[in-house]
């Protein structure tokens, strides 16, 4: 539409220009900086390292199927299980926190998402560091859990898959409460109460109305948060160790500290278009929720 | 007697928004409440449906109090200004909506939904969306979600507001219609001194979160409680009256200082301190008739001729005093600016107010 009204006028030419002028840097940064990486691993993915370097004569899918190994698909698996826990609980928290937050005065609502967003703008490390405190055999958590009387002894959540899960949860909780406070505050009240009217308890008016009305900008967040915990290093490595590698861990080692970077790089396209396609699934989610109604017809 | 009011105040963060409304509304009338932006009649409409809870005073309802109802069990239906459609259930299941919330059986829900679209002739768009519909059949639809639950009250909100003029008139009418014949007692809103004139049974104007004026259409604007409705329902002519006294049975003003004016026998208990106006509308003033032929007649020249139809716009000026007045464009045809005309009113024209 945008485009088509600029070709239309008749500076469209000249306001085409001045939109390219201001987009270049851009699109050199990203060429350089990030596509043209991509494409090196892309390439090396299809070649063999030898100790003489990456051998470019020859091509192969040695790699690809070297990351089959049992011990990289454990790697995989565990990725997945704590980005789709992490993901499960944001999922069950995004509701009330957003409806609560949608219903405090404007001034109120600010001060909410900005405590909310506070933790992405933390150094990762520094936040690991505190989670480090909170979470010890001797921590404020297990110290707090001890003197309740929940537990007997001291829960172990370092160096744990849990220890991991519970430090992800708030700092990427944001990404999935965002979308979904936007579009709770964009509704139209007038919806809630027309469905109150209509004789629809409070529960019925979130289920029927509020939830189907918001639940693809909720999707679009949840996808976005599990990839920002699929891609998640500095906490899982400093929370989880090496003993619950994630793939990101992995990626660090083979690329930075074996060298291997054809390996690396069938790991990066892997996990790339495993990516790609699950903001595919997730964006064909949210757009079915839209358009489902029309389609219905 | 339907819906009674007493004391209903309401107020945001200190601004009281309706402020002591005392009010009741006839089963299967049709009730409007008029008044500018912000005089309150929005929120005095949400308050009686439950939208919002009131600070004092209570609302009951065919003699139940629902003063602490939750508005899910007020038993009343409203129609949005926005419409409020819901976006993601057809026509079909928007008009379903109130019925499933009332766990109405599948059968009737069927035939009420069919019945509720059949009165607002859009059975055959049943399975559209929201927005596969004009604006004037989301209305209808507005309308048939809320008659399908059988409300004892219907609350229309500026119902109209957002459709084109020709449509709005053509849906005064069918509103006003379906109204009569289902017999539902309704409250609408507006700021609409048009709308609120062709369908109102009774009204009640509103200003600052108080009603100030109850009655018919007519009574409002022929004999309107002050100057404040006078000028809201309707263009005036208004003049000072510097002296009312009583001449052999009839009384006898001076307005704007120089026009001796006989005024309406009613309003001999006015006096001075309350700043009486005497107000006059437009079309009660004659425009060259014979001297005499009206109680009060002074010579007038045409300072402007405005043809706007059926009827004519003529602006006159008696000395200093400019005067306003709208006749037909039959008895205007040979007006012309510069004439020299008599103007005259009768007494019983003219309402004579306070200031306020």
């Amino acid at each position: 539409m945008l485009g088509s009204s600029f070709s239309a006028d008749t500076s469209g030419s000249r306001a085409r220009s001045a939109l390219a002028i201001f987009v270049a840097p851009l699109v050199f940064l990203m060429a350089v900086g990030f596509v043209w990486p991509l494409i090196q691993a892309f390439v090396n993915s299809f070649h063999l390292n030898t100790s003489h370097g990456i051998d470019l004569e020859h091509w192969t899918i040695n790699n690809y199927l070297r990351l089959a190994d049992p011990l990289y698909l454990e790697i995989l698996l565990r990725t997945l299980r704590i980005s789709a826990a992490v993901t499960a609980i944001t999922a069950v928290l995004a509701y009330p926190i957003a409806l609560f937050i949608a219903r405090l005065s404007p001034r109120a609502q600010s001060w909410m998402i900005l405590a909310y967003v506070s933790p992405w703008l933390v150094n990762t490390v520094v936040k690991a560091l505190g989670w480090t405190l909170l979470l010890r055999t001797n921590g404020v958590v297990n110290t707090l859990l001890l003197q309740l009387g929940i537990v007997d002894t001291p829960l172990r959540l370092l160096l744990t898959e849990t220890g991991v899960v519970i430090a992800l949860v708030p700092g990427h909780f944001m990404f999935a409460l965002l979308p979904l406070w936007t579009a709770i505050c964009a509704l139209d009240p007038a919806l809630s109460w027309a469905a109150g009217t209509l004789g629809a308890t409070p529960s019925a008016v979130f289920w029927r109305i509020v939830l189907p009305l918001t639940l693809p900008a909720l999707i679009a967040g949840l996808v976005i948060n599990f990839i920002m915990n699929m891609t998640a290093f500095a906490i899982p490595m400093l929370l989880g160790g090496v003993r619950n590698m994630v793939v990101s861990m992995l990626a660090y080692q083979l690329d930075l500290i074996s060298l291997d970077w054809p390996l690396g790089g069938a790991l990066a396209v892997t996990l790339l278009a495993f990516t790609l396609a699950l903001v595919w699934a997730g964006q064909r989610i949210a757009v079915l929720g839209i358009a489902g109604r029309a389609a219905k017809i | 007697m339907s819906l009674e009011l007493v004391g209903v105040k309401k107020s945001f963060d200190g601004v009281r928004a309706v402020d002591g409304v005392d009010l009741s509304v006839v089963k299967g009338e049709l009730f409007v409440l008029l008044g500018p932006s912000g005089c309150g009649k929005t929120t005095l409409l949400r308050a009686i449906a439950g939208i919002y809870g009131i600070d004092s005073g209570s609302v009951v309802l065919n003699g139940r109090d629902l003063t602490r109802t939750p508005m899910h069990r007020r038993n009343m239906a409203m129609v949005f200004q926005s419409f409020a459609l819901f976006p993601h259930l057809s026509a079909f299941d928007n008009v379903a909506f109130g019925l499933k919330s009332r766990r109405v059986g599948g059968d009737e829900i069927d035939k009420r939904v069919n019945e509720a679209l059949a009165l607002v002739r859009l059975e055959m768009l049943a399975a559209r969306y929201p927005n596969q519909l004009s604006g004037g059949q989301q209305q209808r639809v507005a309308l048939a979600r809320a008659l399908a639950v059988h409300p004892d009250l219907l609350l229309l909100d500026e119902p109209l507001s957002n459709l084109d003029a020709r449509l709005r008139d053509e849906m005064r009418v069918e509103i006003r219609e379906l109204q009569r014949r289902l017999g539902i007692t309704t409250l609408l809103v507006t700021h609409d001194i048009g709308e609120a004139f062709a369908m109102s049974d009774r009204m009640a104007v509103m200003r600052e979160g108080k009603i100030v004026q109850i009655g018919r259409g007519a009574d409002i604007y022929h004999f309107p409680a002050n100057r404040f409705v006078a000028n809201f329902v309707g263009p005036i002519n208004e003049f000072p009256l510097t002296k009312v006294e009583q001449v052999s049975g009839r009384v006898l003003g001076l307005a704007a200082g120089e026009l001796k004016v006989w005024l309406p026998a009613e309003t001999a208990d006015h006096s001075v301190e309350t700043e009486p106006r005497l107000i006059l509308r437009p079309e009660n003033l004659r425009v060259a008739v014979t001297e005499g032929s009206t109680d009060n007649s002074f010579m007038a020249e045409i300072e402007d001729v405005v043809f706007r139809g059926g009827a004519t716009e003529c602006r006159l000026r008696i000395g200093a005093l400019k005067l306003f007045a709208i006749l037909p464009s039959a008895d205007a045809a040979a007006l012309r600016a510069g004439d020299r005309v008599t103007v005259g009113w009768n007494a019983a024209d003219g309402v004579v107010t306070g200031a306020r």
